[in-house]
């Protein structure tokens, strides 16, 4: 019968259907492991990406975890995001670090110097304290021999290399026969470092002078602080707490004097001193900063012996020593360590550009081979590139046994921001106009003042805290447009005497003891160049300031903006904004009123907020500030207050 | 009954075939962070510790009370942390990065940013339109200046989400009535 027979033919459809709707099921409606989506505007994002990158397809949780997460805006943005502390942060930390000295990396560039010339180090420093210094970089470590002291690393640049005792011995001879005639010849300065005047009064006055000059703007102390040591001071010079133990008188007095003359790339200022401060400041820092244990690790080395120098000469080359170290007629190897300027690539695409998510496979991120991708070899770390790079980071011997990269020690903070900024590097060439901007030591050589002014810039090395149009330090105050904001005379007393503005300060502008006519010189380089184009000079400007005006002026100030809240007129006031105190005498009335209108136009970043003052109030505002005036302060009372701020 | 046995195993042989696939594919080409995390993918570890917490969170911020607690932040509360330390920490803060804190110069006293006895008093939007437009937008002192003009109002929103936060007691979110089955897909 046909319908039996139909039927009969069909006992196997249910079967076939019920096996097809499983495959069906389990393809096409169980999802696919994938977390790729295409954003719809009505989803809020968290990171604000969407709005700002249109047309891309990101998902939806970070491939990379979040404290890494940042490593993706940088595989595009080489410059400063203020979004993304972390990547910067780790930037700033692959620069500090001289990780540039052996291998290539994407967004840093080589500075001048890495680690200082030791053409003529042997004049500098003795054999056993190379020996000590080479074998651990670290003089200042807590009772457990941590680095952390007070949550502030002390680490100096050097980072800890593991090198045997042979190694050592043939390192420090080799050293320490580098020019060391070099200072022997400047009899006078040898004199005058050893010339018993005053003896431990000396030291005294030394102290004092040391603290005037602030010379811990840019150099820590170790100090005790109830049983507890703590780290005072700036991280642009080393750390000074036993430099006494470590160079040689005639050399400390010749580097004070002129320090470029030594190094030519260094940072430190050049001074002037007086032959009886130079006196009292170098017996303070050889007879106080010193410590009589630190050398006593150093087993006996004697005098150099010529095959250990021969040696030395040979691993100076091959431990990677020349890669940040110049010594005058040694040549670096190229390539010394693994070209890192594709990393990134290996741990995988983290962002991808596409226009539909559907054709994506469910795999997408897996790292498909390609050739950027870095051998690893074996290994017990973790298969993973983050597990890696932070192994071979803090333990590289751990990774592979015979490396020749050196120990760091960071904190997990540091060393995930690093490896943050490493993952970054994702190879594909910078162009010329993005170069300008890349996170680097911001290069000073773009800013060249002329004339006079040239030398003095070098000399002062002002570029080391102060910015000009975007380039210098961010440790003080951006002076791209003082010339509009400050005025002459004010600009010539603050360079002979520079007083803090802001009371709370710990690291404050150091003491040149600069000459009246390099005050001068410099100040007219400001007042003449450094102008902002939209406020009009101060000598076209005549404002005709009346009285009524500063009286309403001052109930505005006092009242309706309550400026007081951060700035001091009087005794009273706040310490966020520089004390107002001599307004009068310092600022220019055509700054006030622009400052008041945008501060972030003059100084970008700038924390006073910006407000919507109308002109005639902002006007008003100015004639007050232009009243207060102060009487020049004696000088001698001046300068006691500014070292009891050191102590 | 047939029909359903055969239908089910061989759905649950499709599925442990993926998953099979799923969790195997990544152990072999992915070199992703925590390769597990891929089957459940969305699953975060039960464990709380202060190991867990600075990992896989964009930033943390000690607890202001308790320094041994760490507070993990997501991406907003972590911007709204590094504004208020640039712009907020002088006043809102007893001590800041560069030294003693300004709260003692201003009267009446700022409170402090994770007070919550008198910020989760305030909703979302009247802290916005405190700090946008100044004190007296919230009836409060003129020594809190408008940021309106300086911050973008996303940065606001997270500078709140940043004192949400860290508010010591927990801020807790008020809800208006039960609208959860009707509330709109966000």
């Amino acid at each position: 019968m046909p319908v039996k027979q139909i039927l009969q033919a069909m006992r196997w459809v249910p079967h076939v259907f019920a096996i097809l709707s499983a495959l069906a099921f389990a393809v096409v409606v169980w999802p696919p492991k994938t977390e790729m989506q295409e954003w719809k505007p009505s989803i809020r994002i968290q990171t604000g990406f969407v709005e700002k990158h249109p047309g891309i397809v990101a998902w939806k949780q970070s491939i990379l975890p979040a404290q890494y997460a940042q490593a993706s805006c940088g595989a595009c943005h080489h410059d400063d995001l203020p979004e993304t502390p972390r990547l910067n942060h780790g930037r700033q930390l692959l620069a500090r670090l001289n990780c540039i000295g052996c291998h290539q990396l994407q967004n840093v560039d080589r500075p001048a110097m890495l680690g200082p010339d030791l053409t003529n180090v042997g004049s500098k420093v003795s054999r056993e304290w190379i020996y000590k210094w080479l074998k651990e970089p670290r003089t200042i470590t807590d009772a457990d021999g941590g680095v952390i002291v007070d949550g502030v690393a002390t680490n100096p640049r050097m980072p800890h290399f593991q090198l045997s005792d042979l190694e050592l011995r043939a390192l420090s001879s080799y050293l320490s026969v580098q020019g060391a005639k070099f200072i022997g010849a400047h009899n006078t300065v040898r004199a005058s470092a050893t010339a018993p005047a005053g003896g431990g009064d000396a030291a005294d006055r030394g102290q004092t002078r040391f603290n005037q000059m602030f010379c811990v703007t840019c150099h820590s102390l170790a100090v005790d602080r109830g049983g507890e040591t703590t780290l005072i001071g700036g991280d642009i010079g080393p750390e000074l707490t036993k430099v006494g133990s470590k160079v040689k008188p005639e050399w400390l007095v010749a580097w004070l004097r002129d320090p470029q003359r030594y190094l030519q790339h260094t940072r430190m200022p050049q001074y002037e001193w007086s032959d009886r401060d130079l006196h009292e400041v170098t017996q303070f820092i050889l007879t106080r900063l010193t410590d009589p244990d630190l050398l006593k690790d150093v087993p006996p080395l004697g005098p150099p012996k010529p095959e250990e120098v021969e040696l030395g000469r040979r691993l100076f080359v091959e431990k990677g020593c020349s890669e940040c170290h110049v010594i005058e007629g040694v040549v670096p190897r190229s390539d010394f360590g693994p070209d890192l300027s594709a990393l990134g690539m290996a741990a995988g695409p983290f962002l991808v550009e596409v226009k539909s998510a559907r054709k994506l496979p469910t795999n997408l991120h897996f790292v498909k081979s390609d050739e950027r991708r870095l051998e690893i070899g074996i290994s017990r770390i973790p298969r993973s590139m983050i597990a890696y790079l932070q192994a071979k980071i803090t333990d590289p011997a751990s990774v592979t046994p015979e490396t020749h990269m050196p120990q760091y020690h960071l904190s997990q903070d540091d060393l995930d921001d690093l490896t943050a900024a490493l993952l970054s590097m994702i190879g594909t060439p910078i162009s010329g106009e993005d170069r300008t901007r890349m996170i680097v030591e911001r290069p000073h050589a773009e800013f060249h003042p002329d004339g006079e002014m040239r030398r003095l810039y070098e000399r002062y090395k002002c570029y080391q805290c102060h910015s000009f149009k975007g380039y210098g330090g961010t440790l003080a105050p951006d002076l791209s447009y003082e010339g509009s904001r400050s005025q002459h005379q004010w600009l010539v007393e603050f360079l002979k005497d520079p007083q803090t503005l802001r009371p709370t300060l710990t690291v404050r502008m150091p003491h040149f003891n600069m000459s009246d006519k390099d005050a001068t010189s410099i100040a007219d380089y400001i007042s003449s160049t450094l102008q902002n184009p939209n406020i009009p000079s101060a000598a076209a400007v005549d404002k005709g300031f009346t009285e009524q005006m500063a009286e309403h002026g001052k109930q505005l100030f006092e009242e309706k903006y309550k400026c007081q809240s951060c700035h001091t007129i009087g005794s009273s006031g706040g310490y966020v904004g520089p004390s107002l105190n001599n307004a009068g005498n310092w600022l220019t009335a055509a700054w006030i009123e622009a400052w008041l209108e945008n501060p972030q136009a003059l100084v970008p970043g700038t924390i006073e907020p910006r407000q919507s003052i109308p002109a005639d109030q902002r006007r008003d505002l100015a004639a007050y500030l232009m009243t207060l005036k102060q009487a020049a302060v004696d000088q001698s009372s001046s300068i006691g207050t500014a070292a009891g701020g050191a102590q | 009954m047939k029909l359903i046995s055969i239908f089910a195993s061989v759905l649950i042989v499709c599925l442990g075939l993926i998953a099979f696939a799923d969790k195997r594919l990544p152990y072999t080409f992915c070199w992703c962070w925590r390769s597990d995390l891929h089957f459940f993918a969305r699953q975060a570890p039960h464990k709380e510790s202060n190991e867990y917490v600075s990992y896989g969170s964009y930033a943390s911020e000690t607890d202001w009370n308790n320094p041994q607690h760490l507070i993990p932040l997501d991406y907003e509360q972590a911007q709204g942390k590094r504004i208020f330390y640039e712009q907020c920490v002088w006043c809102h803060a007893d001590s800041t990065p560069a030294g003693p804190s300004n709260r003692s110069n201003v009267s009446p006293d700022p409170p402090l940013m994770n007070d919550g006895t008198i910020l989760n008093g305030e909703s979302d939007a009247s802290l916005h339109r405190i700090i946008a437009y100044g004190g007296p937008a919230g009836g409060k002192s003129a020594m809190m200046p408008p940021y309106g003009l300086t911050l973008r109002d996303e940065e606001i929103d997270d500078l709140i989400a940043y004192t949400r936060i860290i508010a010591a007691p927990d801020y807790h979110k008020p809800v208006s009535k039960p609208n959860w089955i009707w509330r709109s897909k966000q």
